[in-house]
């Protein structure tokens, strides 16, 4: 587990106030002087649901201030939790974190990076309760970085083609959803961001409703790397999708496209050189040829060991999901 | 073990994965319930609803109100035949399982029977559909060859692994987790399971509504399914033996020829320059060998490691 552990005892002591009706997980890191409009206009916008309501803050090891405001916070407020992480592990963790602690029957998790404006946050939950599982916050109108926004766009298109969700800003970080949904989706724990994903998967009625953002000042992806992650959690959503039981079937697939590539250059290679039409030692091509199949054959082995590991585990794994049992 | 006799069984349970089939049902239901309260058995009668989309799951709740052996288990969304039936084993409660289609193809007289022959000690019976009352080119060409090729790589001989009417024996079935596309491959989990199989001949009638849902489009899905469960089913104790053998196979050929590479250069004094192309196949061949072993010594680790229950299976 990558998160902060949280003892048996630990995790009683904090369970210990009464059940809610709703936990709004705030994940939060480095937010300074805002944490406290932030938190009031969250506040003022539970009060104004007439209903029981409990706000925790995951503080992921803010290098600022912010955890000593959210301490004064928590001590006022009877309604605010606080969990601190030891050092960064990230949104999903604090998710994780703040889920395990929560009594809510309906959960909010927000992260404040994204900068939503909590006053919206009621239009959400109205969608909710309109007969669907789980609604995605739509950043609209965004205020962030054009960067951050291309690359969005094109990592929602894809995951809508992939997936066949029809979504704007699918991993916005908004979700707000059922206990039961969440607690269902669990056996993927760290895959935060692709929960709209899984959900829709599991055959759960996903939604998306807009949200403002706040303005301010927003963290531009400044790496290469993060560029990188983008195009491998496309790759996460396709193997969560598609290929989770059937490592095989792509890889394979994948595999046999290499293998036949570099057979078939050997061959032709094979009768140039016998039919006399040259000499073939020095070309290139030859060399692409072995490297084509050695890629092929690994990746089916790869493929079948992944299969392997699949075959021993499947019993922990549950490829359906139930709605009802009627006995 | 003890727990398990303390709760409630049943002698049979029928499962019956149903999707988009409101023309069916009832007369699916309709059919069991007539056959089965003949039998002195007792019994349940399970119908999982996979998402459908049409009003079945309405029909389905009113067979269930009226009928105190049916028990419904409703998917939130659609997740194919394997995952339907694997809800319908995990939920039985029958010391028998069967299974057969919802689109009333298989005849529901002909459970009687399979339990008859149950009870001379099989551990699954499948059901042959010898008068298949379904179009030739289509389905039953494809079918015939399909079968052919599951039971020479499974080694499983049965004329008809893909007819759906089969019974089970509850130790046998609640021991195969069935995900993906495994459903076509029962009797090969079954057999790596120790079961003793048979199979028997059942009637099979010409679909009177609605569409066939599972078409045979995914051929080469089911090829690398099979080759898959070809490397189980011989290697699943231990897949070093499998790797290591392709292996070192790889290894003595690329061997073989460095020697030569070395006979020329050092015995006849001739490296003529394709030594090139022999050089490449030794890289090419050892690598390959060499990594086949590494991969078969992790697949072992995977499978020794593995949480997956012992591999024999002894009786009562």
């Amino acid at each position: 587990m990558a998160q902060e552990k949280i003892s048996e005892a630990e995790n009683r002591k904090m369970q210990q106030h009464d059940n809610v009706d709703i936990s709004a997980i705030v994940a939060i890191q480095n937010m300074g002087e805002k944490v406290e409009e932030y938190y009031s206009t969250l506040k003022s916008a539970l009060e104004g649901l007439g209903t029981t309501y409990e706000i925790i803050y995951v503080d992921d090891a803010s290098e600022d201030n912010t955890y000593e405001i959210l301490e004064k916070i928590a001590t006022k407020d009877s309604a605010t939790h606080l969990i601190r992480m030891r050092s960064p592990f990230g949104e999903s963790s604090s998710f994780e974190a703040g889920f395990k602690m929560s009594t809510g029957e309906r959960v909010i998790f927000y992260t404040t990076r994204v900068r939503p404006d909590s006053s919206r946050l009621p239009a959400l939950l109205e969608k909710l309760s309109e007969g669907n599982d789980l609604v995605v916050g739509w950043r609209f109108p965004r205020k962030d970085a054009v960067i951050n926004r291309i690359i969005s766009k094109v990592f929602n298109f894809m995951t809508n083609k992939l997936t066949g969700i029809k979504l704007h800003d699918i991993n916005s970080g908004i979700i707000v959803t059922r206990r039961d949904v969440l607690q269902n989706l669990q056996i993927y724990g760290g895959l935060g961001q692709f929960i709209p994903v899984l959900a829709n998967k599991q055959g759960y009625k996903v939604a998306e409703e807009k949200i403002a953002q706040l303005g301010g000042f927003f963290r531009k992806s400044r790496f290469m790397g993060e560029y990188l992650q983008r195009v491998l959690d496309i790759l996460t959503v396709l193997f969560l999708t598609k290929y989770s039981k059937k490592p095989i079937h792509f890889l394979g697939f994948l595999g046999g496209v290499f293998a036949v590539a570099g057979a078939v250059i050997e061959l032709y290679l094979f009768f140039y050189r016998i039919f006399g039409f040259g000499a073939i030692a020095g070309r290139p091509l030859l060399l692409l040829g072995a490297l084509l199949l050695v890629i092929g054959i690994q990746m089916i082995a790869m493929g079948l060991i992944g299969e392997m590991i699949i075959f021993t585990h499947a019993g922990d794994i549950k490829e359906y999901n139930i709605e009802k049992v009627y006995h | 073990m003890i727990k398990m006799q303390r709760e409630e069984r049943l002698d049979v349970s029928i499962v019956i994965p149903i999707y988009n089939e409101e023309e069916n049902v009832e007369l699916l239901h309709g059919r069991i319930d007539s056959t089965m309260s003949q039998q002195d058995k007792s019994y349940e009668i399970i119908l999982v609803d996979d998402g459908s989309t049409d009003r079945t799951f309405e029909l389905l709740k009113k067979i269930h109100d009226v009928n105190q052996h049916v028990k419904i288990i409703k998917f939130r969304g659609n997740f194919g035949q394997s995952a339907a039936m694997a809800a319908g084993f995990d939920a039985a409660i029958g010391d028998i399982v069967v299974a057969m289609d919802g689109d009333l193809q298989n005849d529901p007289e002909d459970i009687p029977r399979l339990l008859d022959k149950m009870a001379e000690g099989y551990d699954v019976v499948s059901g042959w559909r010898k008068n298949r009352k379904d179009k030739l080119i289509l389905r039953k060409l494809p079918s015939r060859l399909a079968n052919k090729i599951i039971c020479s790589v499974t080694r499983v001989k049965l004329h008809d692994t893909g007819c759906s009417l089969k019974a089970f024996r509850s130790e046998i079935i609640k021991r195969i987790n069935l995900y993906g596309e495994l459903h076509r491959f029962i009797p090969a989990l079954a057999k790596i399971e120790g079961a003793r199989i048979t199979e028997m001949v059942v009637k099979h009638h010409a679909r009177q509504f609605g569409e066939s849902k599972y078409n045979i489009t995914r051929t080469f899905r089911v090829i690398v399914d099979l080759t898959a469960m070809n490397l189980f089913m011989k290697n699943l104790k231990s897949p070093l033996r499998f790797f290591g053998k392709v292996g070192t196979f790889f290894i003595l050929i690329g061997s073989v020829v460095a020697a030569w590479i070395l006979m020329r250069i050092y015995c006849f004094d001739n490296p003529l320059t394709d030594v090139n192309i022999l050089l490449i196949t030794v890289f090419l061949f050892i690598v390959t060998g060499v990594q086949l072993f590494i991969w078969g010594l992790l697949a072992d680790l995977i499978v020794k490691t593995g949480k997956r229950k012992s591999i024999y299976l002894t009786e009562n």
